[in-house]
């Protein structure tokens, strides 16, 4: 008879296999069975989740030892030596993460709703349920930018997708609500993101999803007070 | 750093921001690194592991939303799952420091229960409840992340004796914490 076989309803099941992976019991056939369940069904990795959660107040025994600077340099290696990835790899990368975060908003709410409905977890709710996100992007050009707005932060991040600013130019970001006129939120500072602070009038608006556009506009930002330069990407947030 | 920091931080490595990152590693490396090191044993191994830890928390960040664990708790079951996993794949366990170790698996000292909080002191009350070798071996399981083989032939009981008594001390516990 192996572990598997013993798995059946009669025996728990799930919960108990659910129960074995989180303890670390398992031989390591059956943890790769269970760690591509966690990714494939969320019942399952739900289960998982909550033998996380029962038995994480063990790892208060788990003592801090300093690890070598050389593991970070390590890290950092792997991760960041081919920083001269090419443009549409950076962007699908983006994207894709975009679509992925999408997906996994409806699972949180999913989570949330599992957590209103559970007593027994008391934990205070993370879920970034106060973020929308907009793609900003346009025809005609390559300008592109993820943006996210966190209502509880009252900022919005920016990840710079695609597209280069000219020498002397700078990119300015406008919030736009109905038929109003563009409300400026600043320049955009340069790099691979940034962060933009956000008004308590514009905050409200932001909430209520507005169109925000990043416009090309001389060094230091628009001198009127509205677009000057063409619009070069626009979008609207949505809820994640 | 707060619970609160560290989920921000968590939320930005996810939009893969490196500073964010960067400041995740300083802030929760030692942690991870105590639990690579408990489970694998082994300096090298653990360093190893460390970095794989971190190379899944860069791309992994956004799993996190879905979690219903504490940010510290999400990122230790990354890294004690892929200390495990490691420990398997290994072909021998490097048995020998381990048993040195052996004796140091007690329950924490009330003072430590008392700033671990109270999700913590009724964890080990609900362990107390179980006999001791059971809570032992629960104990030993989560935090060395020994095999059913393992714990079999330490405690000389055959494996499917051992299966039973965790399972049966799994479902015990998940009784008492919902008590």
């Amino acid at each position: 008879m192996t572990l598997a076989e013993d798995n059946g309803p009669e025996r728990g099941g799930d919960e108990l296999f659910a129960a074995e992976y989180v303890l670390g019991v398992l031989p390591a056939e059956e943890r790769q069975i269970a760690s591509r369940r966690v990714d494939t069904d969320t019942d399952f990795a739900r289960l998982v989740d909550g033998w996380e959660v029962r038995l994480s107040p063990l790892a208060s025994a788990y003592a801090e030892v300093e690890p070598p600077a050389s593991v970070k340099a390590a890290v950092d290696r792997r991760l960041f030596a081919s920083t001269a990835a090419t443009p549409a790899e950076a962007r699908a990368g983006l994207w894709s993460s975009l679509a992925f975060w999408r997906g996994l908003a409806v699972a949180a709410v999913a989570a949330l709703a599992l957590y209103i409905a559970v007593p027994y977890v008391n934990r205070p709710a993370e879920q970034p349920q106060a973020r929308l996100v907009a793609s900003l992007a346009a025809d005609g050009s390559d300008v592109k930018y993820l943006a996210v707005y966190d209502s509880e932060r009252h900022d919005v991040s920016l990840s710079h997708v695609s597209g280069t600013l000219a020498s002397g130019k700078d990119f300015e970001l406008w919030m736009i609500e109905g038929k109003n006129a563009p409300v400026s939120m600043g320049v955009i500072p340069a790099g691979a993101t940034a962060h933009i602070g956000v008004s308590p009038a514009t905050q409200q608006k932001l909430a209520q999803g507005a169109v925000l556009a990043v416009s090309l506009e001389p060094a230091g930002g628009s001198p009127t007070g509205q677009p000057t330069g063409p619009v070069v990407a626009a979008g609207d947030l949505k809820g994640i | 750093m707060t619970p609160q920091d560290i989920t921000k931080l968590i939320v930005r490595t996810s939009m893969k921001d490196r500073a964010a990152f960067d400041l995740l590693y300083r802030q929760t490396s030692a942690k991870l690194f105590g639990v690579c090191l408990r489970v694998l044993n082994d300096r090298g191994d653990a360093e190893e592991a460390l970095q794989e830890v971190f190379v899944k928390i860069w791309t992994k960040a956004d799993r996190f939303a879905v979690s219903d664990l504490s940010p510290i708790s999400w990122l230790v079951a990354i890294a004690r799952n892929h200390a495990i996993d490691r420990v398997r794949a290994r072909r021998k366990p490097a048995a020998d420091i381990d048993a040195a170790l052996e004796v140091a698996d007690p329950a924490p000292g009330p003072e430590a229960m008392v700033v671990a909080g109270d999700e913590s002191v009724r964890i080990h009350h609900c362990l107390e409840e179980l006999e001791k070798d059971r809570a032992a071996a629960v104990r030993g399981a989560y935090l060395k992340g020994e095999s059913y083989a393992e714990l079999a032939e330490r405690h000389g009981v055959p494996l499917n004796t051992m299966r039973t008594w965790l399972r049966r001390s799994l479902m015990k516990l998940r009784e008492c914490l919902e008590r």
